[in-house]
């Protein structure tokens, strides 16, 4: 059995963040391998958009959110720049490997975290209609039984039976797992308890592992599994605590930024985990909302709508700030308070489906998100 | 399961070993709602200890928690200041043990629900307190156990409003929800910091949340110019968490208290009220019209407990909680009329839901914190350390702390406000079966039970399918998991 021995100041730290791995081949499963892997990282609370990839380009920013945004933010182009919290992510977009999407999100517009979280991963038509999740859907569509790496199973990832997760217990006074035992009772068990007991007796024929629960190791870890033959294809990386309220921080050292670091630290384990299999793999961000354009009276940011995704890997072969800006003026902001968002985020999930499972974009459109219509933005990041 | 076992399941956390069991369960679990409750616990770890009340030096009221977290940051900066005396690791240590509640607070939480004799209280004490979820950030470790105590448990018989404003109010949610940071737009406050070049105003994540989560739901429709109103009426409620002026020099607890006489009238940060904060002017909520002044949270707090939303939202999730993982709709509507018929008196309420999960004789999937409680309780098995050891390592018994984190389930997390879900879909995973097949087994090994897995199969009258289920193995250890594990004492279906 592993011993974590965390302190109780080191798992406030990292307890926020969780690992899920899926889509993992059976042993003697025909179908041609997937022409790469899928991650997705999601930040829970509300990314701050205009935090994480400024629009210094347009003269309204300073003039709305002085204190929020950092001065030495790293120039992406003559309009963009880049926290500066993301040292490694620049380092990626510098090799043509990783993009970024601005003024974009769900179409969610409420301002709710429960109901935008369950639309980012259920990717529904409204908050709750679903009870699987895109990835979920995806990985069942192109065939693929998955695995996943977790306490929970995270929404996004429902809808396939054949998901099974794993993630290192530490419980003093325990013995490694019996198959028979546990065997047994599954056997008891009604369908419904029994498919997640059989689970458990596949873990126990396997054997445990260390696995450190920082985001950063967690996500070597999980980069390191899909590299290797028979890994899983996809996996997810939860970060909460983006909802800054109050003292929210302009640089790498405040609320904000100290999660936005966090996230490069993500997709630099990533990298290092992923290895040769880099080549084929994409990450991306998914958030709720972006938060308001205007400071709050508590050097903080309400709930908005727009805010900005984050593309990392091997797939992308060409660096771009995809955006249809909408402007920061009040008039061209989402009811005077948020940024508008331009680009819905559903066609960038559904492009980075088509290029990791090699799925069509029409079936993804209609049976992964239910939108026949929508837009296809595969070129725009791919080509 | 007998019938006075299957109602401890789903209403509160089973009958210790050697308490006699009920005739008329319903009238026992009835009777329940309105039992002492002292916090019972054990003062050093044995087997078969027998719960006794803790100590009062370990149950500090909230003055003395506030004063204990000013105390701790004030050291804190002592020690980043690398003065003599506040840097050796002895000293860290000391700072952290004096000063700081979570560890504690979450041991008499664990204590209360293995030892108590208030089970069903303590199963809505649960439900509530995860209903008004406040994380454990700021100096919320030493809030969060004060307010699970006083603003749930021990308002538990009173009405759902007053329960409302209490936690609204208290400086758990207030900080953990950053409404103690906010002030209106047109307050003193703002007017001054606008003098001065600064910043200073409205912030409604406590507004937004009051809505959403605590009362009406979305479904009540309510406009971002609802929310605004709300977050005015909120403005000017609480305490900056454990320092309050932006000098570099932290406040000793004396400066401390003279400030916030200045600043709130009071040193009592359950009822902290910043007039100069507070946002002027009548303010409008889902149509109600509501006075400017400390006055009005309680006069929204009160309109909203009494709305159609909040009735139906909550009844929903009561039922979902106590009485099946499916509700019908004819049992969220008995708890919806109770409710209206007795104005929001949760004795009424919580009666309502009792009589409910009693009738229907769908299982009830338990979650991992109430299932760990039940099983150290139906084996008799001693699985807490004893309040007088905390600082003792113990080879075989976690910290409570540990336990709950290694369950992925603690109201001491940093976690979102909605809480945890009581939807048995969301706790479905290999991981989550995985730990309770490994904590059975710790609780066996290191707990000692007091009771054999035949005795307790006797004792609650196991169904033929989890006897014949424990009588496929032969040694004890084996069939001590599968009986914790089986479909009847998970609140699952049978093959």
């Amino acid at each position: 059995m592993p011993k974590l021995n965390l302190t109780r100041r080191e798992f406030l730290k990292v307890s926020g963040a969780s690992l899920f791995l899926a889509g993992l081949p059976l042993p003697g499963f025909t179908k041609d391998k997937p022409p790469g892997t899928i991650s997705v990282i999601m930040l829970e609370g509300g990314m701050d958009g205009l935090t994480a990839v400024p629009p210094f380009g347009d003269p309204n920013l300073l003039k709305m959110r002085k204190g929020l945004t950092p001065d030495n933010y790293l120039k992406l182009n003559s309009f963009f720049g880049l926290h500066p919290s993301f040292q490694y992510f620049s380092g990626l977009m510098a090799k043509n490997n990783a993009s970024i999407v601005h003024a974009t999100n769900f179409p969610y517009t409420a301002r709710s975290h429960f109901e935008g979280q369950n639309l980012m991963q259920g990717g529904g038509l409204s908050p709750f209609s679903e009870t699987s999740g895109w990835l979920g859907r995806s990985l069942e569509l192109a065939e693929l039984p998955g695995r996943s790496l977790s306490l929970d199973m995270p929404l996004v990832l429902r809808g396939t039976d054949r998901n099974d997760n794993f993630y290192p217990a530490s419980i003093r006074g325990s013995s490694s797992l019996k198959t028979k035992l546990i065997d047994m009772i599954s056997m008891f068990h009604s369908k419904e308890g029994s498919s997640v007991f059989k689970k458990v007796s596949k873990k126990s024929t396997q054997k445990d592992s260390i696995v450190p629960r920082d985001p950063a190791s967690l996500a070597k870890y999980a980069g390191k599994a899909m590299s290797q033959e028979g890994g899983p294809l996809s996996s997810v990386i939860k970060v909460t605590q983006f909802d800054t309220h109050s003292n929210q921080g302009a640089d790498e050292f405040g609320k904000h930024g100290k999660l936005l670091k966090l996230v490069d630290e993500i997709i630099a384990g990533y990298r290092e985990g992923l290895g040769d299999a880099w080549d084929n793999s994409i990450i991306l961000t998914l958030t709720e909302f972006g938060r308001t354009v205007k400071e709050n009276g508590t050097w903080g940011t309400e709930h908005g709508y727009g805010s900005a995704g984050l593309l990392a890997g091997g797939a992308i072969t060409k660096s771009r700030v995809i955006s249809k800006w909408p402007g920061l003026a009040e008039n061209e902001q989402f009811e005077k308070r948020d940024l508008m968002s331009t680009i819905d985020y559903r066609s960038v999930c559904a492009a980075c489906i088509e290029k990791s499972l090699g799925l069509d974009h029409d079936l993804i459109a209609d049976k992964v998100f239910f939108t026949p219509e929508l837009p296809r933005v595969y070129d725009y990041i791919f080509s | 399961m007998n019938e006075q076992f299957r109602i401890a399941h789903k209403l509160g956390l089973m009958f210790l070993q050697d308490t006699p069991l009920p005739e008329n369960v319903k009238a026992w679990a009835i009777s329940q709602l309105h039992v002492k409750s002292p916090a019972l616990g054990i003062k050093r770890w044995k087997s078969n200890a027998k719960g006794k009340e803790w100590p009062k030096s370990v149950q500090p009221d909230l003055l003395t928690r506030d004063n204990m977290f000013s105390l701790y940051k004030y050291n804190r900066k002592r020690e980043e200041m690398g003065l003599d005396g506040y840097t050796s690791e002895a000293a860290k240590r000391d700072n952290e043990r004096k000063n700081l509640m979570g560890e504690l607070d979450q041991l008499k939480f664990a204590h209360r629900n293995v030892y108590g004799d208030d089970q069903v209280k303590l199963r809505f004490t649960a439900f509530w307190a995860n209903h008004f979820t406040t994380g454990n950030i700021w100096d919320n470790q030493n809030h969060i156990g004060h307010a699970i105590d006083e603003a749930i448990l021990a308002n538990l018989n009173g009405n759902f409003s007053h329960m409302l404003y209490k936690m609204t109010t208290h400086s758990s949610m207030l900080a953990y929800l950053d409404n103690c940071w906010s002030c209106g737009e047109n307050s003193q406050e703002a007017k001054w910091a606008r003098e001065d070049g600064q910043q200073a105003g409205l912030n409604d994540n406590l507004g937004r949340e009051l809505l959403e989560l605590h009362t009406v739901s979305p479904t009540a429709k309510y406009t971002e110019s609802d929310i605004k109103n709300a977050a005015n009426v909120l403005a000017g409620w609480g305490i900056w968490p454990g320092r309050i002026t932006g000098d570099e020099e932290l406040l000793s607890t004396e400066q401390r208290h003279k400030k916030l006489r200045e600043m709130g009238g009071t040193i009592n940060s359950w009822d902290f009220f910043k007039k100069h904060h507070a946002e002027p002017g009548t303010k409008r909520v889902l149509g109600k019209v509501i006075p400017a002044g400390k006055g009005g949270l309680k006069q929204l707090t009160n309109f909203l407990a009494s709305h159609e939303h909040t009735i139906n939202f909550i009844s929903f999730k009561l039922a979902q909680h106590f009485v099946s993982d499916n509700p019908s709709k004819s049992d969220i509507n008995y708890i919806v009329n109770a409710w209206k018929k007795s104005n929001g008196n949760l004795d009424q309420i919580h009666t309502a839901v009792i009589e409910r999960a009693i009738s229907s004789t769908e299982p009830k999937f338990q979650w991992p914190m109430t299932w760990l409680f039940q099983v150290v309780r139906l084996s008799g098995a001693t699985y807490f350390k004893g309040w007088d050891e905390m600082d003792k390592y113990n080879q075989g018994i976690m910290e409570a702390r540990e336990i709950f984190e290694e369950l992925g389930q603690s109201f001491w997390h940093e976690r979102q406000p909605n809480g945890y879900s009581s939807d048995k879909k969301e706790w479905l995973s290999g991981e989550m079966f995985e730990r309770r097949i490994r904590f059975a087994d710790a609780i066996y090994s290191k707990g000692y039970p007091y009771s054999t897995p035949d005795e307790i199969m006797d004792r609650i009258g196991a169904n033929e399918t989890t006897r014949s289920l424990v009588n496929s193995f032969t040694r004890k250890k084996d069939q001590f998991i599968a009986l914790m594990c089986s479909p009847e004492l998970m609140g699952l279906k049978n093959a």
